[in-house]
């Protein structure tokens, strides 16, 4: 089968993840959901994850794949770090909503 | 057009709805699952650009971890209800412009940019495990290194904070 | 190179001195041990190497800047002794220290990156550390409030800053600092835009890290909610980490293209000035004023790095260290007020000159070194920043700090009057042998600063 890289042409990809990545940061003004605007968060990593696949498999330059990993590794830790943090909101005041958090006055 | 365009289009179709219904679910439940979906779409993506190992470790660090971890907050802390209060309908405007206006910035510098659309000639190998792990092991070793802190530092801070633990 | 493998070391060290039973003694070691490090840093000046294929290059700037971090961290764990004293969290000390040595690392990545993979790595360890502390009270829902909204701020930046770089990327085709300079250079004249998009994106993320306007809102929330100490250390460390890191991507990558970006680093920079020195006028808890007056700073700082030319790396240093200096000794103050009086707010200081006439006098040096007034080291870092931004030509934004630090030196009296003239309130407030001594050295390193300038003038 003949690979994708020989027939879309990479502008393609640069659009679908930069329509990716304004989907998450719609999603993140968009929501009050804590959970769901950590969603959008990754939704954006990912979107980066693919630009940087599709430049390095395009440009025959594997160090694109390697950043990838690191944007891997610090997702995970984000993630455990930030359910964490909401796992000790939820305990004092058992709600995710994060206008909660706007007690703090400007 | 070639099996593999169709494939493509098939595919980013298919992100950039679940990307969409990740964001528009009423139920976080629902939101968490699509999600997983489209992981499983930039997967498929990653095959298609002859990153099959990034491929497989994506799927098991994201799908296989990160969500299940957000399944298991969501569950554990119960917090599948519908009932989001919702934000006045001038801030909802502001969010979509201001998404809307990068996405448009960017498109624009795309536009200016690149007049051939660019196709490579021969299939890549960059994606092979002995390529990316010769780099990833020669060039990028302090990095790698150094997520070791950073995993570190998470993993101690998640579980002060998480612990279940009380003095009075 | 070395700094960071110590520094690593010691952390480690912090986790498992709990196996050993050694909490009692682990305090005073990592202090020695940091001392030490201190004293091996110096041992890279005027030594400049790179380290694993350019992943990180040791200069004279990362050596200052290292130097400096190495300080302020070592001021932090003087005061977290006296700091961390309930049950919980002495429980906790090892995991606290070990995460603190964790920030430092991130901190001194930062300092020498010379690939983006490595600056992205030290941003995220200073941060991702960072959440957690600025939310360790975990029984108190302010400071689990100040952790969460700092993650999501933060992730969110982080994920503009990746953009960018991803968009870099794909137009350079490298990932180190210096390619990506070389490409600048070979292509001056025409720039692709999608570079120059790129590089926006990360300077905005940039900006978010540094706390500049319209970037800031996070700042005073997270700055209130966070323990005490962990607010000093995130406007001076942190702060100063992320300027550094700044400055360094500015005047290595993406200098030629500045001309781009200058709009926009101007308005950020006059509009941080403004809000940060009015805002703070109508404040009354006193770690919300530091904030804003933290905010305000970084509006001299970016000024710092906007004239980029010449000597503007020492003036960025000089700077950093009167600002440090300053805030460490008055959060030292502020840490003994707010555990005495029980209130964080302004009038916890009334009629402190009353009870306590030295204390009062360290609090308004250190006030009135950070409001910019000689002999203070505060008033020539900003001089020093302030005429070489006018020697470079930016007239116009010199003219704008200097009013906005006029507006500033009216909250700064407001504590100092607050201290002065009102009535005193029953509490006795005596700062323990430790804060006595941070709030000491702190206040001769700027008074000596402010009388010798020359010693940093010259010094990058």
């Amino acid at each position: 089968m003949e690979n994708s890289i020989q027939s879309v042409p990479q502008n393609w990809y640069l659009l679908l993840s930069t329509f990716m990545f304004c989907i998450g940061v719609m999603g993140v003004l968009l929501r009050r959901n804590a959970i769901i605007i950590l969603m959008c968060i990754e939704l954006m990593l990912n979107a980066v994850n693919l630009l940087l696949v599709s430049y390095s498999s395009y440009a025959g330059n594997a160090e694109g794949q390697v950043f990838v990993f690191f944007i891997m590794v610090v997702a995970a830790a984000e993630v455990a770090v930030g359910l964490a943090l909401l796992v000790s909101i939820y305990r004092n005041v058992a709600s995710t909503d994060i206008d909660i958090l706007n007690r703090m006055k400007w | 057009m070639g099996i593999s365009q169709i494939i493509f289009y098939m595919l980013a179709a298919f992100t950039l709805l679940s990307a969409l219904f990740v964001v528009f679910s009423k139920n976080p439940i629902y939101s968490v699952l699509w999600l997983i979906l489209c992981f499983f779409s930039i997967a498929g993506h990653f095959v298609m650009l002859n990153a099959q190992f990034l491929a497989v470790v994506h799927i098991i660090v994201y799908s296989g971890a990160i969500m299940v971890l957000f399944l298991f907050t969501v569950m554990l802390l119960n917090l599948n209800s519908e009932t989001e209060p919702h934000k006045p309908t001038l801030l909802k405007f502001a969010a979509v412009l201001s998404g809307g206006a990068l996405f448009l910035i960017i498109i624009a510098a795309v536009r200016s940019t690149m007049p051939a659309p660019y196709v490579a000639p021969q299939l890549s190998e960059v994606g092979y495990v002995k390529n990316i792990g010769m780099k990833l092991y020669r060039d990028y070793t302090l990095p790698f290194e150094v997520a070791s802190i950073l995993f570190l530092s998470a993993m101690i801070g998640s579980v002060v904070l998480a612990k279940k633990e009380r003095f009075n | 190179m070395n700094t960071l493998i110590y520094t690593a070391c010691l952390g480690l060290f912090g986790l498992l001195a709990e196996i050993f039973n050694l909490r009692k003694y682990l305090i005073p070691i990592l202090v020695l041990g940091l001392a030490v490090i201190f004293s091996l840093n110096l041992q890279t000046w005027n030594n400049p190497q790179t380290h694993f294929n350019g992943m990180l290059s040791d200069s004279n700037f990362s050596t200052a800047f290292s130097g400096l971090a190495l300080f302020i961290m070592l001021i932090i764990l003087i005061l977290s002794g006296d700091f961390y004293t309930s049950t919980d969290d002495e429980k906790h000390i090892s995991d606290y220290m070990a995460i603190l040595m964790f920030t430092l690392c991130g901190a001194l990545m930062m300092f020498s990156f010379s690939n983006m993979a490595m600056l992205f790595l030290g941003i995220e360890t200073l941060s991702i550390s960072l959440y957690v502390m600025a939310g360790s009270r975990r029984f108190e829902v302010k400071s689990n409030e100040a952790g969460f909204k700092y993650f999501l701020m933060g992730s969110f930046a982080s994920a503009f800053l990746l953009f960018g770089i991803a968009l870099v990327f794909g137009v350079t085709g490298t990932f180190s600092i210096d390619g990506i300079g070389n490409y600048m250079r070979m292509h001056a004249d025409k720039l692709d835009p999608l570079f120059i998009v790129g590089m926006l994106l990360m300077i905005f993320a940039m900006l978010f890290k540094v706390s500049a306007a319209p970037f800031h809102f996070w700042a005073p929330d997270v700055y209130e909610g966070a323990p005490s100490l962990i607010t000093a250390l995130m406007s001076t460390l942190v702060k100063i980490a992320a300027f550094a890191a700044f400055y360094r991507l500015l005047s290595t990558c993406f200098v030629f293209a500045l001309g781009k970006a200058e709009i926009v680093l101007t308005v950020s920079c006059a509009a941080t000035l403004l809000v940060g020195n009015l805002v703070a006028l109508v404040q009354d808890n006193f770690k919300r004023l530091l904030a804003y007056s933290g905010i305000s700073h970084a509006g001299y700082m970016l000024l710092a790095i906007i004239s980029l030319q010449g000597r503007t790396d020492s003036a960025l240093f000089l700077y950093s260290v009167g600002y440090a200096v300053a805030s460490l000794a008055a959060f030292a103050i502020a840490i003994t007020v707010f555990k005495a009086t029980g209130t964080e707010s302004i009038s916890g200081f009334n009629g402190l000159a009353k009870k306590n006439p030295l204390l009062a006098a360290s609090l308004t040096m250190a006030m009135l070194s950070l409001a910019g007034i000689p002999p203070f080291a505060g008033f020539f870092g900003k001089y020093f920043i302030f005429s070489e931004a006018f020697r470079n030509g930016w007239q116009n934004m010199v003219f704008v700090a200097i009013i906005s630090s006029i507006i500033g030196v009216f909250y700064y009296m407001k504590v100092i009057v607050a201290m002065y003239s009102k009535p005193a309130n029953e509490f006795e407030i005596k700062p323990t042998f430790a804060y006595q001594m941070v709030i000491a050295v702190c206040l001769i390193i700027s008074i000596v600063l402010g009388l010798y300038p020359g010693v940093f003038t010259k010094l990058l």
